[in-house]
């Protein structure tokens, strides 16, 4: 069973607001949930990098909020609610490709076309990006760059590899804008595509988000 | 409708702000030829090429005189991506010009764009991929396809919608050069195979030598030779700048022409020349 894009961001958006009205205890029912679906998804070294990364910075967050006098249990709900959240968007990145959710925001949320593409180019060039930095880094070490003393004194050593990058990339963003002029980017580059039809799974899956999204107005009435 | 692929008519441009980068063009390129435009850095080359696109001027704007029409139509107030579908134009950096995160969205972007159903679509993205040495590699990450292979990808997305002239500036600049000499023979197989104009801005002109049938020499954005190559190069010769960025063995021919008054065929590779030099000297030490 398919579940579309649309379905699957819409989810994830009930999931970003639902953390404020549910228990605890089904909060965290949601948070083994996602785990599950995303080791079922991908369990590669990345997945689980990322998984830890998000649980340092959502223990970083409890301590943050420690410090300022929270007391523990707001702290820890608190953590639980972001750690829910940003596990949501971990899911759905691992789930659906970024051109169907761009897709799915041009079709369905009337996003212009200019800026759902901005998904898929900026996940294109990310890449070239890194490489593009380690490259300058290297060329400028070659000729002196160094990143000693103190932070001033680095952080301004360090323009000599921004500004490179800097114009190499705008080249890189021209040519690309060209690209794209001549084949022809416009409106048209998502209307043709094979549209996304709901199926039953669709149906399925928005009708339980629904209920759980309604929770706190029909406990209160049933 | 003329038979030109390209034609130049008293073609200025000035970028914005800029001095005169082209002067006075007045050069063709007859359909169905394999021209390559050559000259030294900086002498308008590429600018050129973006010019035969109709990118310059309505991409960069800036002062122009004169029209570029592109198969007998004038490229003025037409829509870049709509020439696009008559000349193919792949630029020098091609890691850039890829959109898409796969190989079979990258070559049916322009398709879904000019308006095909995606049923119609699947079709000539498979034939361009076979055309180009990629077969059954619609699925393939970009990142899963070495740098040679993403060039081919683009010339692939390029040739999707059958373009009846291909221009391309520079595309072995990043190659070594077996793959250079392989890519040329694939854009002279693409050239054989569907009677497609090639213009090609090159350097290094023993990677054309085989295949080239006409060539422009460009210098400080004034055409100073055209026509057949035979031509062009002879009249290159006579320059002592541009004498030297002629091929090796051409220099030897051209030098042997004006010294002993005789003329000598057209020497595609080492062979051909050691063959007539036997015949016309009775040996043939290069
Ligand atoms: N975007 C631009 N804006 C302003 N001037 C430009 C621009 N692009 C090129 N020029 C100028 O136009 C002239 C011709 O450049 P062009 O890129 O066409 O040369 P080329 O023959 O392709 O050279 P090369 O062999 O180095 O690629 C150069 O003097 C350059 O400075
Ligand atoms: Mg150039």
């Amino acid at each position: 069973m398919r579940v579309t894009a649309f379905t699957q961001l819409i989810t994830v958006l009930a999931v970003t607001a639902v953390v404020f009205i549910l228990p605890v205890q089904a909060v965290s029912f949601i948070l083994v949930l996602e785990l599950a679906l995303l080791l079922y998804i991908k369990h590669d070294r990345m997945t689980m990098a990322a998984i830890g990364a998000l649980t340092v910075f959502t223990g970083m967050m409890i301590l943050l909020q420690l410090l300022f006098q929270s007391s523990l249990e707001v702290a820890m709900i608190g953590g639980l609610r972001m750690l829910v959240m940003t596990m949501a968007f971990l899911c759905l990145l691992a789930a659906t490709r970024i051109q169907d959710i761009a897709q799915a925001l041009v079709e369905r949320f009337h996003m212009p076309c200019e800026y759902a593409f901005m998904l898929t180019t900026a996940l294109r060039f990310v890449p070239d990006f890194l490489t593009d930095s380690s490259a300058t880094l290297d060329a400028q070490s070659c000729r002196g760059y160094s990143n000693r003393g103190n932070v001033f004194k680095r952080m301004y050593s360090y323009l000599v590899v921004i500004k490179p990058l800097v114009m190499r990339a705008v080249a890189k963003s021209d040519t690309l804008a060209l690209s794209m002029e001549l084949k022809g980017f416009g409106a048209n580059t998502y209307k043709n595509m094979k549209k996304q039809e709901l199926g039953i799974g669709d149906y399925l899956v928005l009708t339980v988000v629904i209920i759980l999204s309604t929770y706190k107005f029909w406990v209160k009435y049933l | 409708m003329s038979n030109y692929a390209v034609e130049f008519k008293n073609f200025h441009y000035a970028y914005n702000g800029g001095e005169l980068v082209l002067k006075d063009i007045n050069v063709s390129v007859k359909e169905g030829s394999f021209t390559v435009l050559l000259g030294p850095s900086g002498a308008g080359k590429t600018t050129m090429c973006k010019a035969m696109a109709g990118i310059i001027p309505y991409y960069y704007g800036g002062r122009y005189a004169g029209s570029v029409e592109v198969l007998g139509e004038d490229t003025k107030g037409r829509r870049v991506s709509d020439i696009a579908m008559h000349l193919g134009l792949m630029l020098e950096d091609y890691e850039s010009q890829l959109v898409s995160l796969t190989a079979g969205e990258e070559v049916s972007f322009s398709l879904l764009n000019h308006g095909f159903p995606p049923e119609e679509v699947e079709e000539p993205t498979k034939k361009a991929l076979e055309d180009v040495g990629l077969p059954g590699r619609e699925n393939y990450q970009l990142d899963e396809l070495s740098g040679g292979q993403r060039q081919r990808l683009l010339l692939a997305s390029v040739l999707a919608v059958h373009p009846r002239v291909l221009v391309l500036d520079e595309p072995v600049s990043a190659m070594d050069p077996e793959g250079s000499v392989s890519l040329y023979k694939l854009l002279y197989k693409i050239h054989q195979k569907y009677n497609m104009t090639v213009i090609v801005v090159e350097h290094n002109l023993d990677y054309v030598l085989p295949y080239v049938t006409d060539m422009i020499v460009l210098q400080d954005g004034g055409v100073v030779a055209s026509g057949s190559f035979e031509e062009a190069a002879a009249a290159a010769y006579e320059d002592r700048e541009l004498r030297r960025i002629l091929p090796a063995l051409w220099q030897v021919k051209l030098n042997l022409e004006k010294r002993d008054g005789i003329h000598l065929g057209m020497w595609r590779n080492t062979k051909d020349a050691i063959v007539e030099l036997k015949e016309k000297y009775g040996r043939a030490e290069l």
